[in-house]
């Protein structure tokens, strides 16, 4: 039996959702038997490019769209049950809010719709808005907000109560550098009091830098899932060096490009760099810089993508 | 189920109805529709003037019609975009996010629209007591009262066609509700007249499924000033209810079955 | 879902195609004048489009009638009464008093038509059996048609109605008496006008009773004036002006309205607009 600390956040086995077409004409599988895990308190993120079916499944979560076939629960409980949704926090992607209301009174809405009393209510829209920095514009009607803003103020409000599963749809869209740097900050402070979240983004460099786990959604179907040290290999591929003056001929080096009299080389291991440093040094050569070459994410990524469908991942 | 579920619930439609009055009163349509009525009704003053007999006549009837038509324009106007606007601009997506059922929303929607539209009612009728000076506007209430229970039906209905089509399709699908329920007591003399068999039958379900909305008018008993029974009117108001709780309950049932993509 | 919208509307489109049988009503005589009237429909079909706002089509369709009758210019446009103020108007709201006895006014006065007129009051009286203004007004039309045993029967069945006034019984016993004496009918309509408890239809009636009697009565004795003037002169007077400077008369009258009184030497006779229901002042 799971015990509370061991539901998973969210659970999906077998998912499958299809859309008929106009007048009935025609089918699309958006997604197509999925299933994933989380654990509580980690950090998920879901990734895949546009259309593969990340929003989909985002909603069959939230139960705003019926699943076909397979099980969702949301902290152990169907989505159709209302109290599912007592303990979750939802972003949508592009969020647009009603623009007649002021800041506080759309978080108090919000507040009331999440069962919060009045003095609850105060005191959390106040505490929410200067979390996310909007504590200045609290009587501004919304139509007057930037993206950004908007974006902050649909995070104040998805974090309003506390909630044990934060869900967040393309949360770093348009945002500019700094506005990134702020939902990442949230993010992971989020995590740091133990709370789950589950992401999904087709920004990979945002996914890399806070997720635990990752999944890769493609065509509607998950090729691959784990965390991200498990499918990424931390380990040095090459290194590029940059070389002033005369390069040695060495068994793999290989030269890349040269500007003047610098020459930028691949060097295969350790070994080889080694050995090319000292080359450098004695034919009085200048070493510039050394920069160790890593499987990123998006090397993954490109890799399954690059693969014809029909493949599955465990 | 968590304590406090009862409070909840009505915190949840509370906290919607709130938002769709502050929509509402936000809404330039409905101060259009509301000075259009105003001046009608200031207007029948120097329009009763042209009549030869009860000049009183006119000016009742052109306020009680005008409350009425004004009523229903507004409640169209308003209702069906409601629902249709909450999808369409996906703000429906963080609000069914949150521990509301569906029916919630439904609910929350239409007593919000039904509170400005009280509040119109109010307004109209104030206006028509202040022209019909010397005269008791006590006598019309009822009819008044009617009139609200017959917005209540339409709204119901522009809800209902709001969960599932576009604004204009709504507007024109609530509009020949309406229509077609004042047209309701002719359907009887119809049947009458057509020898019986399938189009018999499709004038009965006609009949039982459209609203009679002539039994929620009273105009023109108020008018005259011929009492209407208390009984009638009892049985007036409960059919006007028990029908827009039947609407309004398809409604949600609709909208509950809904994929929002 | 979106088919049971498109459903409705078919469905509302038969319904409305019922409406599709409203029938034309064409003119008996040739050369009508009467081109608004050709399209007045039957007024079951006006109140069936009228969506629940009969009594204001009502009073629309009252209205139109009142400035439509106040065009005396036109000719042959009576034909339609008695269908405007006896079959649509009731038919839309049968409560509605005024049209009953204004639309049979018009028919003894202008069109000298007193069955008519009695036909148009006693549908009023069928639909509004508690209305005692209606055979009040039959009683009088009934009298100022020499009818006075039928005026009688009127004023009486007026006076059985609950809640009428209390002359009413006096009308009906001095009927009997009454034969189409101009200055009595003025008496009677004076006492009408003044007692406190007539009721606005009665004073509003009352006055224009007045004036078209006052008018009656001044018309009949200018005519005869100028029937003296002929006598004694040989001729017609030019003008009213000449029966004043011949000493017949102190002065030139005005009707109620205060208007000249327009006279015709061909023929000796006196009229007054005043001397009409509608289209003063």
């Amino acid at each position: 039996m799971d015990g509370p600390d061991t539901i998973p956040p969210v659970f999906l086995e077998g998912v499958t959702k299809t859309f008929r077409g106009h007048l009935g004409i025609g089918r699309t599988v958006a997604v197509d038997g999925l299933s994933l895990s989380t654990e509580p308190g980690e950090i998920f993120g879901l990734v895949g490019p546009n259309g593969a079916g990340k929003t989909t499944t985002l909603k069959m979560m939230l139960g705003l769209i019926r699943a076909d076939r397979g099980e969702v629960r949301l902290l152990g409980r169907p989505p159709s049950d209302p109290t599912a949704r007592e303990r979750i926090g939802f972003l949508p992607e592009n969020p647009y809010f009603y623009d007649y209301l002021t800041a506080q009174e759309f978080l108090d809405f919000y507040g009331r719709l999440k069962g919060m009393g009045a003095a609850a209510r105060r005191t959390r829209v106040g505490e929410q808005l200067e979390r996310v920095g909007l504590a200045r514009h609290g009587g501004t009607a919304l139509r007057k907000f930037s993206k950004g803003m908007i974006q902050r103020l649909g995070l104040a409000q998805a974090i309003l109560d506390d909630p044990e599963l934060l869900i967040l749809d393309e949360p770093m869209s348009g945002l500019d550098p700094v506005g990134r740097r702020e939902v990442r900050d949230i993010i992971l402070s989020f995590r740091a009091a133990g709370r789950a979240v589950f992401f999904s983004s087709h920004i990979l460099q945002d996914a890399e830098l806070i997720c635990d786990r990752v999944g890769i959604l493609r065509g509607g179907k998950l090729k691959s899932v784990g965390r991200l040290d498990s499918l990424i290999s931390r380990q040095v591929r090459w290194f590029e060096v940059a070389v002033q003056g005369a390069v040695p001929e060495m068994p793999g080096v290989e030269s890349l490009s040269s500007s003047g009299s610098e020459t930028l080389v691949r060097v295969p291991d350790v070994e080889t760099l080694t050995r090319l440093l000292a080359s450098a040094q004695q034919s009085g050569g200048k070493v510039l810089s050394v920069w160790p070459s890593r499987e990123t994410l998006e090397d993954l990524f490109m890799k399954e993508v690059a693969e014809p469908p029909g493949e599955d991942a465990r | 189920m968590s304590a406090g579920r009862s409070p909840r619930t009505l915190r949840a439609i509370q906290g919607i109805a709130l938002n769709t009055f502050r929509e509402a009163i936000r809404d330039r349509i409905l101060y259009l529709l509301l000075v259009f009525a105003l001046v009608l009704i200031g207007v029948s003053r120097a329009l009763s003037q042209l009549t030869v007999g009860s000049e009183e006549k006119i000016v009742k009837d052109l306020g009680l019609s005008a409350i009425s038509i004004f009523g229903v324009l507004t409640a169209v106007f308003l209702g069906v975009s409601l629902v249709f606007k909450e999808v369409d601009k996906r703000t429906i997506f963080t609000l069914l996010a949150n521990p509301v059922r569906r029916w919630h929303f439904i609910v929350g929607k239409y007593l919000g629209l039904l509170v400005v539209l009280t509040m119109n009612v109010v307004l109209m009728t104030a206006v028509l007591a202040a022209i019909l000076v010397g005269e008791s506007v006590v006598a019309m209430l009822p009819a008044v009262a009617l009139i609200l229970v017959e917005l209540a039906l339409i709204t119901a209905w522009a809800i209902l066609f709001s969960c599932f089509t576009n604004p204009i399709l709504a507007a024109v699908g609530t509009i020949a509700v309406y229509v077609v329920g004042h047209m309701s007591w002719s359907f009887e003399l119809l049947k009458n007249r057509i020898p019986s068999g399938w189009t018999s039958v499709v004038c009965d379900v006609l009949y039982w499924v459209l609203p009679n909305l002539s039994l929620l008018d009273i105009k023109a008993e108020v008018v005259h000033g011929v009492a209407v029974p208390a009984s009638t009117m009892g049985l007036a108001v409960l059919y006007g209810l028990t029908y827009s709780c039947v609407v309004l309950i398809v409604a949600c049932a609709v909208f509950e079955r809904r994929d929002f993509n | 879902m979106r088919i049971v919208a498109i459903l409705l509307l078919v469905l509302t489109m038969v319904a409305t195609s019922s409406l599709s049988r409203v029938r034309l009503e064409r003119p008996s005589g040739s050369g009508s004048d009467d081109k608004e009237l050709l399209y007045l429909p039957n007024g079951r079909y006006l109140k069936l489009v009228s969506t629940g706002q009969a009594s204001l089509v009502a009073d629309v369709v009252y209205l139109w009638a009142i400035q439509f009758y106040s065009d005396y210019g036109r000719e042959d446009r009576y034909t339609y009464l008695q269908h405007i103020f006896g079959e649509v108007i009731p038919e839309l709201d049968p409560l509605y008093v005024d049209p009953y006895w204004l639309g049979a006014m018009i028919l003894s006065v202008e069109v000298r038509d007193v069955d008519g007129a009695l036909a148009l009051l006693e549908k009023g009286m069928e639909n509004n059996p508690s209305a005692w203004i209606l055979p009040y007004l039959a009683g009088w039309e009934a009298e100022g048609a020499d009818r006075p045993l039928q005026a009688a029967a009127y004023f009486e069945r007026a006076a059985a109605i609950p809640d009428s006034p209390s002359y009413l019984r006096r009308m009906g016993a001095g009927m009997l008496v009454r034969a189409g004496r101009i200055d009595d009918a003025l008496r009677d309509w004076e006492e009408v006008l003044h007692d406190p408890q007539s009721d606005e239809i009665s004073r509003v009636i009352a006055e224009r009773w007045l004036r078209i009697l006052e008018t009656r009565k001044t018309i009949q004795s200018l005519e005869g004036t100028v029937q003296a003037f002929r006598e004694r002169f040989g001729r017609r007077p030019r003008r009213l002006d000449e029966l004043a400077s011949a000493g017949l008369i102190p002065s030139v009258p005005v009707d109620p309205g205060g208007a000249p009184y327009s006279y015709d030497p061909a023929t000796g006779h006196v009229s007054s607009p005043a001397g009409r229901i509608l289209g003063e002042e």
